[in-house]
C-alpha cells in the first residue's frame, strides 16, 4: 500500500534563517569533495586573488541550514521517514563568489508538489527553492532542490 | 594544465572539457562529505540502514557526484566562473564505483560584458552509465 504525503505544503515559507561562511567549513567541504583548488584552500592564494580572499565551490550553499531548526523539518511536514527519500534534482543559480565571514539570509519555500510513477514505483517529487541574500538585500544564490519520496 | 585559464574566444560549440576521474568511492568519504555538508541520513553510512529501506546496500550523496561535476566545470573555467548549475540523479553511486565527469560546449553568447558558455554535463561511472545528467552555464573574460 503506497504511503500519503501531506500534500496541504505546498507554498509553504520557512521561516528565514541567518547563516554565516566559516572558513574552517568551507575548507573542510572542499577537502571533502576532494578539490584541492588552492583557490578554496590557501589563505594566501586567496587573498592574491580578485576575489580578495578564499571563495566557496559552486555546491557549497548546500550547506546552508536552518541549524535553529529540526532538520527534518520538510520530512515531518510531508510525513514522511528518511529511509524513503532520495535526492532528484539540484541546481544553484549564482549572481557572485562566497567568501567566509560573510552573513546570508535564507528563505525557503515549497514550490511544488507532483507525482509519477517510475521503473522502481510511484513517487512523489517536492520541490524546494531556496533565496539567499547577503546583508544589503542583494541576492547571492537561489538554491532549487527536489526530493524524492518513494511512495 | 590544471587552472589554466580559459578565454571566451577560444571556446566552441562541441568543445568537451577535460575529463576528471574521481573515486573509487570508499566509505571514508562518504562520511566526511556528511560531515561537512550536514547531511547525515543513514542511508550513506550505515549498511544495515539503506538495506532495510530497500536500497541494496550503502550509496553515495547525490550531491557528492554533483560536486566532482563542479570540479570539471572550475578546474576547466575557474572557481568563481560557473553561475548555473543544475542536474538530475540518474543512478546511485555505490562503494567502489569510479566518476568521471564530462561536459560539451552546446552554446556561447555575448551581451554587454558579460561572455556565457553553456555545457551540458554529466558523470557516468566505470561501466558507462550515466549518475548525473544536468546543464551549467559559465561567464568567461574574453582576451580583449
Amino acid at each position: 500500500m503506497p504511503i500519503e504525503i501531506n500534500r496541504s505544503v505546498l507554498g509553504k515559507e520557512y521561516p528565514p534563517y541567518p547563516v554565516t561562511v566559516e572558513r574552517g567549513r568551507l575548507k573542510d567541504f572542499a577537502r571533502a569533495i576532494g578539490d584541492l583548488n588552492p583557490f578554496y584552500l590557501d589563505d594566501r592564494a586567496g587573498a592574491a586573488s580578485e576575489w580578495g580572499d578564499v571563495i566557496a565551490p559552486p555546491t557549497f550553499p548546500i550547506t546552508f541550514r536552518d541549524e535553529r531548526a529540526d532538520s527534518a523539518a520538510l520530512l515531518s511536514d510531508l510525513g514522511v521517514d528518511i529511509s524513503r527519500v532520495l535526492h532528484g534534482e539540484q541546481e544553484f543559480e549564482m549572481f557572485r563568489p562566497i567568501r567566509p565571514g560573510e552573513t546570508f539570509v535564507c528563505r525557503s519555500r515549497i514550490t511544488d508538489i507532483y507525482e509519477k510513477t517510475g521503473r522502481s514505483g510511484p513517487m512523489a517529487f517536492v520541490a524546494r527553492e531556496t533565496a539567499v541574500t547577503d546583508r544589503t538585500g542583494e541576492i547571492v544564490a537561489v538554491i532549487r532542490h527536489i526530493t524524492v519520496i518513494r511512495l | 594544465v590544471r587552472y589554466a585559464r580559459v578565454y571566451f574566444d577560444d571556446v566552441k560549440v562541441g568543445d568537451e572539457l577535460p575529463p576528471l576521474v574521481k573515486g573509487p568511492i570508499q566509505q571514508i568519504q562518504l562520511t566526511r562529505y556528511a560531515g561537512a555538508s550536514g547531511d547525515f541520513n543513514p542511508i550513506h553510512q550505515d549498511d544495515e540502514f539503506a538495506r532495510a529501506a530497500g536500497m541494496g546496500g550503502v550509496f553515495a550523496h547525490g550531491m557528492l557526484s554533483m560536486a566532482f561535476v563542479g570540479q570539471a566545470l572550475t578546474d576547466w573555467a575557474g572557481p568563481a566562473a560557473v553561475r548555473k548549475f543544475g542536474v538530475r540523479f540518474a543512478a546511485i553511486v555505490r562503494l567502489k564505483d569510479t566518476v568521471t565527469c564530462r561536459g560539451r560546449v552546446r552554446a556561447t553568447s555575448s551581451r554587454d560584458d558579460l561572455n556565457l558558455v553553456e555545457l551540458d554535463v554529466w558523470a557516468e561511472n566505470q561501466r558507462g552509465e550515466k549518475v548525473v545528467t544536468g546543464k551549467a552555464t559559465v561567464a568567461l573574460p574574453s582576451r580583449g
